[in-house]
């Protein structure tokens, strides 16, 4: 031993509830002041960007509906993540899956027209952006049950395809999704049947209770259910689970076929919510993954994700007007989700283990 | 058809081979070492944009490779810290390191945003050798940083199976127990070939702003080439010279889609031609995970899980 100061990590046998909270929270500080730093030293006011990003994300009440709205898509990944993390299937194509819903439900929208009454057209168009989310997902959830092939990569290749693909649908001249005759290509709006109204003048839709419900029903499922203890056996032994008679691939198919269909929810929500049509915008807006990072900071709880989602709503929306009123450039929300998951999983390590430094003669045994 | 078109399309395959086998280098030393580091696209495109400020305030090539691979090195500390010390999911961390790195690189792109680097790398001239039909522009015309990747890469194999610490590099990402019982630091291995792995990314990720997009487009500068490049360390079954072939294979399917439109080729749409990289990736990632194949592979056995000696 070279040191005579030892850094002892000694596992945990019981986790203290507080730090449970505590952790996360830390992070998220610690992230801020980082952020803070990172801003003083690039040349801008952190004091400014913070305080407009705090009120035009959390504090008004424009910002406050603004937060939550945006909440509902990111909710919808979160869960989608979330899902399959719990079960070590890292799914973060959550991206991609979403294109895919807006895609699907804009179809289903446009195809079923103005025939059919709302309360038939709005959870069609829902159930096909889910629909296809979870198609886009089958191949990798397929590879990965029958063939062990890792989905981290394979889902992730396919979010590059399905953004392709939403070009494709957007830009080819004559297609289905756009307005004909139009001077620069956009896509075609859903019939009103197939869209909710806002809450009076804010951009916060229905659908948001619909999700944070199923965020809810999530967690019961997992918790209470049959389904949801075989989850848990795989998750912590797929040993013991295969002793135990549980089907580890069809398990394994269902979760991840699961979590695609919430983040196709999540892009089937924003063709009845917000965008109304296959908007090539989203491309570039980072809402799934945002995904990952509001369940790992969630630690895959689904009630807290509906905390972290409309944490992080506020952060993005609080950082995408940031533009307007300083001169700091928006991208640095995405940066501080970053920072705020490296020290949430930094964060972990004082979670799980006793931390505390030793004089290396005492440790000699 | 224009021949020409081609023999251009295999040069620029070769080309775009070097951002690969750099970057995958890279990931091939951080996952021998047992470290599963996710975050390549975040890093490569930090020492992207990092390489291009460099460049263009200092005007020196080299400087602007050298500050990008820092910046590489600089990320990948970030991963070694969660991972190796603190023991971290090395999937997560390396998934935020991208998110990380995407945010910080448009961050510190804003100015620069749409604009080129004035100062590029330029393809080496052989003179009379560059003008070969077919091989000439292919073997003769790249740019120093495009040789000196294949060189990295022959060395690399020889340093991997033919040398001492080498061997040590190995026997810590296949069974880090039998390392740290011969005296060695399991930890400290795992550290420096994370870092070094960051540091031969970032030069991937300098070379591809400086010679090959010379524009600042924001995440689309790297456009999932730090994905393809994890893809193809699997598809060389972590070994150097397979990788250079790797690389140029992918490479090509990279390039394609411009050869395509170039040639005005267009009974495949240009959005659909663009998914041609990805999916190629995809089918062969699957082609590779059948169980007749995946054995002969030789992932490093330990890749992705802590070393922890107490729990021994």
């Amino acid at each position: 031993m070279r040191s005579p100061i030892r850094i002892v990590f000694e596992q945990r046998n019981e986790t203290p509830k507080y730090l449970s909270t505590l952790v996360p929270l830390i992070s998220v500080i610690a992230a801020l002041v980082a952020g803070a730093l990172f801003l003083l030293a690039t040349g801008y006011s952190p004091i400014d960007t913070y305080s407009n990003m705090l009120s035009d994300g959390f504090t008004s009440s424009r910002g406050i509906t603004d937060t939550l709205g945006l909440s509902t898509v990111l909710i919808c990944t979160g869960i989608s993540a979330a899902f399959a993390f719990q079960m070590n299937l890292y799914n973060i194509g959550g991206e991609g899956q979403l294109y895919l819903g807006m895609i699907g439900g804009a179809w289903a929208g446009l195809a079923l027209g103005d025939r059919l009454p709302s309360f038939v057209m709005i959870p069609t168009v829902l159930l096909l952006g889910s629909l296809a989310g979870a198609v886009w997902i089958l191949i990798p959830a397929y590879v990965r049950s029958r063939l062990g092939t890792s989905e981290i990569v394979t889902t992730l290749l396919l979010t590059y395809v399905a953004a392709s693909l939403v070009d494709h649908f957007v830009y080819s001249p004559g297609s289905f999704f756009v307005t004909k005759n139009s001077a620069f290509p956009q896509g075609r709006l859903v019939p009103d049947s197939a869209s909710l109204t806002a809450f009076g003048d804010t951009s916060l839709y229905p659908t948001f209770f619909l999700v944070a419900l199923l965020a809810l029903v999530l967690y019961w499922v997992v918790k209470r259910t049959e389904y949801g203890y075989r989850i848990q056996v795989i998750a912590d032994s797929p040993r013991a689970a295969h002793y135990a008679g549980i089907n580890a691939n069809r398990t394994t198919l269902s979760v991840m076929l699961i979590s695609g269909a919430l983040s196709g929810l999540g892009g089937a929500a924003l063709i009845v919510g917000p965008f109304g049509r296959l908007d090539p915008g989203i491309t570039l807006l980072g809402y799934g993954y945002a995904g990952i990072v509001i369940a790992a900071l969630a630690r895959n709880n689904f009630s807290a994700i509906i905390v972290s989602g409309i944490l992080f709503a506020g952060l993005r929306s609080g950082g995408d007007k940031l533009q307007i009123s300083t001169d700091t450039p928006i991208h640095i929300g995405v940066m501080l989700q970053g920072a705020i998951l490296l020290f949430a999983l930094g964060g972990e390590a004082f979670r799980r283990y006793h931390i505390h430094a030793v004089r290396a003669e005492r440790t000699a045994q | 058809m224009n021949e020409n078109i081609w023999v251009l399309a295999s040069a620029d395959s070769v080309a775009i081979a070097t951002t690969l086998i750099l970057a995958a280098l890279g990931a091939l030393f951080t996952e021998r070492s047992g470290v599963l580091n996710l975050g390549i696209e975040g890093i490569l495109l930090t020492a992207a944009i990092s390489s291009f400020l460099a460049a263009d305030a200092s005007g020196s090539i080299w400087l602007g490779l050298l500050i990008g691979s820092l910046a590489g090195a600089l990320l990948a500390g970030i991963h070694a810290l969660l991972s190796v010390v603190l023991r971290a999911n090395q999937i997560v961390a390396g998934l935020a390191l991208v998110i990380f790195g995407t945010g910080l690189a448009n961050f510190l792109g804003k100015p620069v945003e749409g604009k080129t680097v004035t100062t590029i790398i330029h393809p080496l001239s052989f003179g009379a050798l560059t003008d070969i039909p077919f091989v000439g522009p292919i073997v003769f015309g790249q740019d120093i940083i495009t040789y000196a990747s294949i060189a990295i890469a022959i060395l690399s194999s020889l340093y991997l199976f033919r040398s001492r610490p080498g061997l040590e590099l190995r026997a810590t990402g296949d069974d880090p127990a039998t390392v740290d019982s011969q005296g060695l630091s399991v930890a400290s291995i795992r550290i420096r070939y994370t870092l070094f792995g960051g540091l031969l990314v970032g030069l991937g990720g300098s070379w591809l702003m400086l010679a090959q997009s010379a524009a600042w487009h924001q995440a689309s500068t790297t456009n999932g080439i730090g994905w393809i490049a994890l893809a193809l360390v699997v598809f060389a079954g972590w070994r150097p010279l397979r990788l250079i072939f790797g690389a140029v294979l992918f490479g090509f399917t990279l390039q394609l889609p411009f050869t395509l439109q170039a040639e005005q080729i267009t009974f495949v749409p240009s959005a659909l031609m663009q998914m041609l990289p990805y999916l190629a990736t995809l089918v062969a990632l699957i082609a590779l995970s059948r169980p007749s194949t995946r054995n002969k592979l030789g992932a490093p056995k330990a890749l992705g899980t802590p070393f922890v000696r107490d729990e021994r």
